[in-house]
């Protein structure tokens, strides 16, 4: 169970990067610490999968790509049906899907409730 | 370097095929050695374009089993795998090893036996191009990839599901003239916009099938092109570049930056401009993808590619027509074959060699194949050299 999304920040220039790359996209650099991506995240894009892979439970499966305030993006599992496009969303941690037996955890992405 | 032309090629029809990978790959060879003349000579080099035999017909080292079948021993024999760009991927290694004069006479070919497996299986397959841990465990298939970038081009250019349709169609009708393609059906937009859904706004009629097929390339020196044909094909120029893997990081989600990076290399070293170009062979594995690259290549304005497939100056009689071949929404996307195939059907336009699907008059042509959703990208200039 982890808490909190991380993404990764270059200790030369300071630049979050997230997946994980072992050179920084912007100075090359080969030091990183773990910083929160945050909070909440705008939702980009979207789309509902109805042919989805083997281990996904039910469609449609619902994916979006999100950006955090500082501008980094990733993309995952929605736990709504009916996303619009610069909704603000969180992440939270769960089930995403088997992969052969093994069941396979990470990060969703949860409408942030009103009021 | 020296430059380099194409002699000879041919393919395979495109569909579902009772023969074996190698056999299609022996089939499509023999085809281009026989349209460049040189059955009687000894070829140097042998690259083959293959994705996954290995996981889907479970034959690997498949370009040895190929020269054994058709007797090309003791060329030098490899297959180059870079996902559904491995066609023009071993194109290029075909090219640059005349260009450096390692090599006289050299066999690039591409194919791919997919019909055999289910297609969960293919779907995941291909998935596994995708980031390990920020794409593939959240379940992306590539019609979701294509499906999100759609959806940001609706958003932000005012594309609608009908231009989707519009692409299917044209593609559609060009294949219909393809004797090579695997589906030879008229469609409606109307038709196409009630197909399946398969990840929303992309329907079953805005993505290619799953096809098995193989193509043939044969290359030599520019300067000796004229022993062997009256019709060479000089390669003009050439581009290959990457992008971050995932579709989220890339500076604009929008934007295939390697299509970009990739035509301009291709479009310096031929010093051409897009509107040198006379007819264009990109990589639809997804309607939606035609409408980008088309853009990102430097053919239309960005946010206007839709407007374009509108007009019909993409259609097989309009100014720049878009994949005469039915693309790989109706000739079929058997991914190793891909690469080459857009090459093979190049090449009869600017011979002339097209039949009902030819091209008016083209001098050159300009093919793009793609070795995931954006982030890797292999270009080709061809033109005529007589």
């Amino acid at each position: 169970m982890q808490e909190k999304f991380m993404g990764f920040k270059c200790r030369k220039c300071g630049r979050v990067m997230y997946p994980r790359h072992d050179r920084c996209l912007s100075c090359r650099g080969r030091e990183f610490e773990e910083a929160e991506l945050g909070k909440e995240a705008a939702l980009v894009t979207y789309t509902k999968v109805y042919a989805i892979p083997e281990g996904i439970e039910m469609p449609p499966l619902v994916l979006g790509i999100v950006e955090f305030p500082g501008g980094v993006r990733a993309m995952g599992q929605l736990t709504t049906d009916d996303p619009k496009i610069g909704v603000k969303l969180r992440p939270v941690w769960g089930k995403l899907r088997k992969i052969g037996e093994k069941e396979v955890y990470g990060f969703k992405f949860e409408p942030v409730e009103k009021g | 370097m020296r430059g380099v032309a194409i002699i000879g090629c041919g393919m395979t029809k495109f569909g579902r095929r009772e023969e074996d990978l190698v056999e299609l790959l022996a089939e499509a060879s023999l085809r281009a050695i026989e349209h460049a003349g040189v059955s009687d000579k000894d070829f140097d080099s042998v690259y083959v374009g293959n994705m996954m035999a290995g996981e889907l017909v479970h034959q690997t080292a498949i370009a040895s089993s190929l020269v054994d079948r058709i007797n090309l021993a003791p060329a030098a024999a490899e297959r180059v795998e870079n996902g559904p760009a491995s066609g023009a991927s071993a194109f290029k290694n075909g090219l640059l090893a005349v260009a450096s004069g390692a090599a006289d006479l050299v066999l690039a070919a591409g194919g791919e036996k997919m019909t055999a497996a289910d297609t969960d299986v293919i779907t995941d397959l291909v998935s596994t191009m995708t980031h390990p841990i920020a794409e593939y465990v959240h379940g992306v298939t590539l019609p979701a990839m294509a499906a999100m970038l759609a959806r940001l081009y609706m958003e932000r250019y005012g594309l609608t599901e009908r231009h989707l349709a519009m692409v299917a169609v044209k593609n559609h009708t060009n294949g219909m003239k393809n004797p090579y393609a695997h589906i030879q059906r008229l469609c409606t937009v109307e038709g196409a916009m009630s197909s399946g859904v398969i990840a929303d706004p992309i329907r079953l009629y805005y993505a290619c099938p799953i096809s098995d097929g193989a193509a043939a390339v044969v290359l030599c020196p520019l300067e000796k092109a004229r022993e062997f044909t009256d019709k060479p094909i000089r390669i003009a120029g050439f581009g290959h570049a990457t992008d971050v893997q995932t579709l989220q990081e890339r500076e604009d989600p929008a934007v295939l930056k390697s299509v970009k990076i990739a035509s301009q290399q291709a479009f310096k070293m031929a010093k051409l401009t897009p509107k040198d170009i006379d007819v264009v062979e990109l990589h639809d594995a997804f309607e939606i993808l035609e409408i980008v690259q088309s853009e990102d290549a430097g053919f239309f304005e960005k946010g206007k590619g839709h407007l374009a497939v509108e007009k019909g100056v993409t259609a097989l009689d309009g100014e720049l027509p878009i994949n005469p071949s039915g693309g790989l929404k109706a000739k079929g996307h058997p991914v190793g074959a891909t690469g080459v195939a857009q090459i093979t059907e190049l090449v009869w336009q600017l011979r002339g060699e097209a039949g009902e699907r030819q091209v008016k008059d083209p001098k050159r042509a300009f093919a793009c194949n793609f070795g995931g959703f954006g982030n890797n990208t292999v270009i080709h200039i061809l033109e005529r050299a007589w």
